[in-house]
């Protein structure tokens, strides 16, 4: 072969490497892209910032129908509300009570009424000491007992705490026990999380592209 | 010149031209190049006032135009005798994520991709081994016995590596302890995404998309103004609410009170009073001497 012709054999195979090349770039080939399920927005329940209850003083607060709470509407003055037990001991609530399940404690230590509530005065609750309290302060009654607690809420590590840290600029506004705590069943409720990360594959998907597509 | 020549010239020439302009195609993908005035914005630490302003202008510009919705945009800066430290009770987490979403949106991320600053591990109870953790539980109701919960986001590290690596300066400490990125200056190399032990950084692999009636038009420059493709970003303690002397967005959200934010060197803060009072306390991979400022706590 000439000189002429070797370099015309280079030049052409070149060329040619170059074309393939650029062909494969343009038609992508080796780079695929399978089509990713589009992410739905969040339910805007997650980002609800309102606590599960409403304590007695929200209801105070927001001046709203406190007919449920007058308890001499059905019970008597003079007489205090009779405590009925099963043949285990337990508690039976009364059916007019339909919404109250006890719970409260482990093995039910402390489902007698009367440990909070004043027979005498029903309005009234009775922290052992012999204190007696409104509806609105149900953090000491609940504090007489949970004393840490108690003592961690006020300085604002226990519970919820939002508004401003920086006091000075700002109000706080702090959650009462009964904000998140069903009095009578206190156990934290149990929820549905929020959806978690969205990775680019199903987890535990096989490598490689669906059916064919691009 | 004679005609074999410039024939076999031309042909090498315009192959090889054809597959270098081929090989460039990915460029045809990005769709979020700067504007001149962005490209020539100085570094944040050299801004005159009188810069920013303009600066913010241009920003509450470009975000009406593309929001339609006009933001108010502050160059938020730290405040004295302040420094930030995170709390975190791991017996009250429950795992619900809604800090994760609360995030979301207080911090206009991007919707799909969906970037998440705060991720959330289910561990096994009686370890703290994150080899066992699972990122993607996703049971009916939470929490599930035998676990708990722990939630990781940037960790605000007293010596940050994120920093160290950074070679153009986008991302620095500030004197109120929060590590901030300068979003007009990062180069997306990802050396801070790779230097990070926590995975605490994210990228911007595509340009953000955030629906438009989700976008929060309360930003700061260092915050959570709307990021374009190829910058990284992280959780910066919701700086546009923790500067004006509020609380963090996944703080107001938790349900369970499990999260504490505040001034460490106020003696009167709840974070004060958690670190002197409660017992236990977890830095992550305290070994690595990164010091986060963020310590996980057990109490009854």
């Amino acid at each position: 072969m000439t000189a002429n012709a070797k370099t015309g054999l280079t030049l052409a195979i070149v060329c040619a490497a170059f074309s393939a090349l650029a062909l494969a770039f343009l038609a992508d080939a080796g780079g695929t892209r399978w089509p990713r399920p589009a992410i739905p927005l969040v339910d805007t329940n997650f980002l609800d910032k309102a606590t599960t209850r409403r304590s007695y003083a929200d209801l105070v607060r927001a001046g709203e129908d406190l007919s449920d709470f007058d308890c001499y509407a059905c019970h008597d003055k003079k007489k205090p509300p009779p405590l009925r037990l099963d043949t285990n001991g337990n508690i039976i609530v009364a059916k007019e009570h339909p919404d109250i399940v006890m719970g409260h404690g482990s093995h039910g230590r402390n489902n007698n009424c009367f440990n909070c509530h004043n027979e005498t005065n029903l309005v009234l609750l009775q922290p052992r000491d012999g204190r007696e309290l409104k509806f609105e302060d149900t953090p000491r009654l609940c504090g007489s007992c949970h004393g840490p607690t108690f003592r961690d809420w006020e300085a604002g590590a226990h519970g919820r705490t939002s508004g401003y840290w920086d006091r000075s600029l700002g109000a706080i506004e702090r959650k009462q026990c009964v904000n998140c705590h069903n009095p009578h069943s206190p156990r934290f409720p149990s929820r549905k999380p929020a959806p978690g990360p969205h990775p680019l594959r199903e987890i535990g998907a096989t490598a490689g592209p669906q059916t064919g597509e691009e | 010149m004679d005609r074999r020549s410039f024939l076999r010239t031309s042909a090498v020439l315009t192959t090889g031209l054809a597959a270098l302009a081929a090989s460039l195609k990915p460029l045809l993908e990005m769709n979020d190049f700067p504007t001149m005035e962005r490209f020539l914005q100085k570094y944040y630490k050299e801004m005159t006032p009188q810069d920013m302003d303009k600066v913010l202008r241009r920003i509450e510009n470009e975000v009406e135009q593309q929001y339609g919705l006009r933001p108010h945009v502050r160059d938020l800066k730290p405040m004295n005798g302040v420094e930030f430290v995170y709390c975190l009770n791991l017996t009250r987490c429950i795992g619900c994520r809604k800090c994760v979403h609360a995030c979301v949106a207080e911090n206009n991320q991007s919707r799909d991709p969906e970037i998440q600053y705060i991720r959330v591990l289910r561990l096994p109870d009686g370890s703290l081994d994150t080899d066992k953790a699972e990122h993607f539980y996703a049971p009916d109701s939470v929490p599930e016995k035998g676990y708990f919960y722990m939630p990781v986001q940037c960790q605000q590290c007293k010596n940050p590596p994120c920093v160290k690596v950074c070679p153009v300066h986008a991302t620095w400490q500030e004197k109120d302890g929060i590590t901030v990125i300068d979003y007009d200056w990062c180069i997306g190399c990802r050396y801070c995404e790779a230097a990070c032990p926590y995975w605490a950084r994210r990228f911007n692999f595509t340009k953000p998309s955030i629906p438009k009636e989700r976008l929060n038009p309360e930003m700061a420059y260092l915050g959570n103004r709307p990021r374009r493709q190829g910058v990284m970003e992280k959780c910066h303690f919701c700086l546009q609410r923790t500067r004006a002397g509020r609380y963090p967005a996944c703080l107001e959200v938790c349900p369970a009170g499990a999260r504490k934010f505040g001034n460490v060197l106020d003696p009167n803060s709840e974070v004060s009073y958690i670190l002197r009072s409660k017992r236990v306390f977890i830095q992550l991979k305290e070994e690595m001497g990164t010091s986060p400022r963020f310590f996980y706590y057990f109490d009854v």
